[in-house]
């Protein structure tokens, strides 16, 4: 494989793509780490230790804010940064947005993270943002589309790569889903409170047609994007099928929009919302797969790397789950099926896999090809790597496999009936149930967490070297100048 | 790079990045025909189910629930969730079981009930759900109660009577427990001094002056405790009062705590701080049947004294 030469500093705007993927890092750090915590806050619920700032209810929030913006949000500004300069060759539009872009969701994330912790939140999953804060991210969320519309408009390349149609929508979709999803009017202008524009069904519809297009857009489409970029690159091979990428593409963002209601199968909605949202879950099924098989596709041919390289471990094993995840969703939004999913950990589990195992991993892989990359270096360790690899699967693995135990179990317990026409088992009863599963499941994330920390340890140490040999080249440029 | 595939299919001739390509290889078929599958389970389903808006209503489909109103009236409707519910509450199989138990609970009298295995059966199995949905929260699960705060129902103890007809009223009327606190009318000595002799009616001995001052007090017009306790200490149930000789502790954690001092100090407490607490009327909350049906579920738990 012929190696790209790497972009010099003037070419493309480097410094904003290292800020959001060591801030990716961070981010993900101390996320993943508060999940490993209220999982075992649910395990052993004396860890709450009766303070208010961490018990679950407030740190809840805080993980996932911090998972998905923090550390998703960054590590896609990073690579949508890195991938729209790259294939369209050209320097990214405006280096003043571009940097408030990184301040302002930095400002964000850390903003929702404390209020959540002081008991300010709205109470809408993923949306637990107060509305000055939503406003910010709104006004910071248009920068970046500006900032991103313009460089393609800039493109030295006649076409647009399939990758940055999948930012594009991503951008556009989360735009249009955090506006209207967090219409509200504050109770004052000096209060962080305030009501929702929407009511009751309606409120409720809209939180959700918000929920699960968070996943589809911000958690799949725009990652998919990441995908498109950097498996072809590390395999060295073209993309398998560009009319599948076209087909696939548009089913996806048409079907999404659709499925959100299945959040809420057999609760106080009209019953053919329910059905819409069940069918286009089905519907969703193959458009889905057509991400997964376009990936994997591409790799066919290559397998052999799987021996030689961790970094196609980490986006193999990514499209895999992606797969699994892609599949358990759409059964999980029938309503015979979501009448034993629905409020158990299955659901937990459900959202895990296609976060740990398709989100995180393929952000693993593509960091560990594009860090070393933006610094002009090589990794410091390929083992470390290697390490990282199986902590995280291992973690994935234990996590996965006791929500299923966990959720399957309690659905099965809270509606088993006796000889007698009567629930045969207490809620409580389902509780102690789930014990033994709760504490593999933080078992399974103290794995993972310390899978992160070995890539952070490891990327500390890459950019640390290629500091130094960046001042030895230049010691020596300025030697060679004076002796001149 | 290696260019060596199988595959006679060309890229589209663009180039990104270097050596970013496409091929363009058809949609594997398997794909396209799974989808198509996907889109005939969508239209079976819609054509069976409600599904899509029209105007101000929504089609609703061919398949349809047979269920009664509450007047009784037979009612056939497209298929529809309140429908569905209903249906199930009438005719599903465990609705049905559980309803002819629950006819047959309201017809019997307690003492049929209670020498009826199968009934029994039913009335634990039952009660058990409507005890942890209703009563556990103070009680606890299995009705052992909290030391302290709430009385265990599975001891022999009971504050306001044990019997079925007790029980009974407890549930439908709730219950007021009060004992007035002595910290304005006692010194600490006093108190003491009436704990070693509560303590004494329960068998466990202490200093023999002490107890003697302080069954002068509880009998005497200066504590009056013998007003609710009675002067045997053995309480009374229409009051509520603690039988204080049974050796069974439900207010102060007597047989929690190690050695003479704690003990006396935990009953010290006790009466210097008083008791009110609480239970709740059901009349109203819950069925008569059900009450019933918790009332046979208490006493089975330790009720008769």
């Amino acid at each position: 494989m012929a190696h790209t030469s790497v972009g010099s500093p003037e070419q493309y705007n480097y410094a904003i793509v290292k800020k959001f993927a060591i801030m990716a890092l961070v981010w993900g750090v101390l996320g993943m780490s508060v999940g490993t915590y209220i999982a075992s806050e649910l395990a052993f619920p004396f860890l709450n230790f009766d303070i208010p700032y961490i018990t679950f209810g407030r740190l809840r929030p805080v993980h996932t804010t911090l998972v998905i913006f923090g550390f998703g949000g960054s590590a896609l500004f990073a690579t949508s940064y890195y991938i729209v300069q790259r294939t369209c060759q050209t320097r990214l539009w405006s280096d003043f947005l571009a940097n408030f872009t990184f301040y302002g969701w930095q400002v964000g994330v850390a903003g929702g993270a404390i209020s959540y912790m002081l008991g300010y939140s709205q109470g809408r999953e993923y949306a637990e943002f107060e509305w000055p804060l939503d406003l910010a991210i709104a006004v910071v969320w248009v920068s970046y589309f500006l900032v991103y519309v313009q460089t393609l408009r800039r493109r030295s390349q006649p076409h647009i790569y399939v990758a940055n149609w999948f930012f594009m929508a991503f951008i556009l979709a989360t735009a249009l889903l955090h506006i209207f999803n967090n219409l509200a009017v504050p109770v004052g202008l000096f209060t962080l409170k305030s009501y929702s524009l929407f009511s009751g069904a309606q409120d409720a519809m809209t939180q959700w047609w918000y929920g699960h297009n968070a996943v589809g857009f911000f958690l799949t489409a725009a990652f998919l994007g990441m995908m498109y970029y950097f498996v072809p690159k590390q395999a060295g091979r073209p993309v398998y099928s560009y009319r599948l990428s076209i087909i696939h593409f548009w089913a996806l963002i048409f079907l999404y929009m659709w499925v959100g209601t299945h959040h809420l199968h057999w609760t106080a909605i009209p019953d053919w919302t329910s059905t819409l949202a069940a069918t286009f879950s089905i519907l969703l099924l193959m458009p889905s797969w057509g991400g997964m098989i376009n990936g994997i596709m591409t790799l066919s041919g290559a397998w052999d790397k799987l021996r030689t390289d961790p970094i196609m471990l980490f986006l193999t094993t990514s499209l895999a789950f992606y797969g699994m995840s892609t599949f358990e969703g759409p059964m999980m939004a029938l309503k015979s099926v979501n009448a034993l999913s629905h409020y158990t950990d299955w659901t937990v589990g459900h959202v895990h896999s296609g976060a740990l195992g398709w989100v995180a991993m393929v952000s693993f892989g593509s960091f560990y090809h594009m860090i070393p990359r933006l610094y002009d270096t090589k990794i410091y360790s390929v083992k470390l790597v290697y390490v990282h690899f199986w902590l995280a699967t291992i973690g994935i693995v234990l996590y996965i496999t006791s929500m299923w135990v966990s959720g399957i179990g309690q659905g099965l317990l809270l509606r088993a009936f006796d000889d007698y026409g009567n629930l045969a088992y207490t809620f409580v009863e389902s509780v102690s149930f789930m014990h033994i599963p709760l504490v593999v499941r933080a078992l399974g994330g103290a794995f993972f967490v310390s899978g992160i920390l070995t890539m952070a340890f490891n990327i500390t140490m890459t950019i640390t070297a290629a500091k130094r040999e960046q001042a030895a080249i230049e010691a020596k440029i300025a030697a060679k100048m004076a002796n001149a | 790079m290696s260019e060596t595939s199988k595959q006679a299919v060309q890229t589209t001739g663009h180039a990104w990045d270097g050596d970013l390509q496409e091929y363009n290889n058809p949609l594997p078929k398997w794909w396209v025909w799974t989808f198509y599958a996907t889109v005939v389970f969508s239209i079976v389903y819609w054509v069976l189910f409600p599904a899509w808006p029209v105007g101000k209503g929504f089609t609703t489909g061919f398949k349809e629930i047979t269920y009664k109103t509450s007047s009784g009236q037979e009612v056939t409707t497209h298929w529809n969730t309140r429908a569905l519910l209903a249906e199930e509450i009438q005719m599903g199989a465990e609705g049905v079981k559980q309803r002819e138990y629950l006819e047959k609970i309201t017809s019997s009298s307690y003492e049929e009930i209670l020498s009826d295995p199968d009934k029994m059966a039913f009335v634990r199995s039952m009660g058990k759900v409507m005890f942890a949905d209703n009563c556990a929260a103070c009680h606890g699960s299995g009705g052992n109660g909290v030391m302290t705060l709430y009385p265990n129902l599975v001891d022999d103890a009971w504050l306001w009577g044990g019997e079925i007809d007790d029980i009974y009223n407890t549930l439908v009327h709730g219950r007021k427990g009060y004992m007035p606190a002595f910290t304005e009318t006692f010194n600490g000595e006093q108190a003491n001094d009436v704990a070693a002799y509560v303590l004494s009616l329960s068998g466990i001995e202490g200093d023999a002056e002490s107890i003697k001052r302080g069954d002068v007090i509880f009998n005497g017009q200066e504590g009056g405790c013998y007003y609710c306790h009675t002067h045997k200490g053995t309480g009374m149930k229409s009051l509520g009062s603690a039988n204080l000789t049974d050796k069974i502790w439900t207010i102060a954690d007597v047989p929690g705590v190690e050695g003479y001092d704690a003990k006396q100090a935990a009953i010290k407490s006790v009466i210097m701080n008083g008791v009110s607490r609480e239970m709740p009327a059901w009349e109203g909350r819950l069925s008569d049947s059900t009450i019933k049906m918790l009332t046979v579920y208490v006493y089975s738990l330790g009720g008769g004294n």
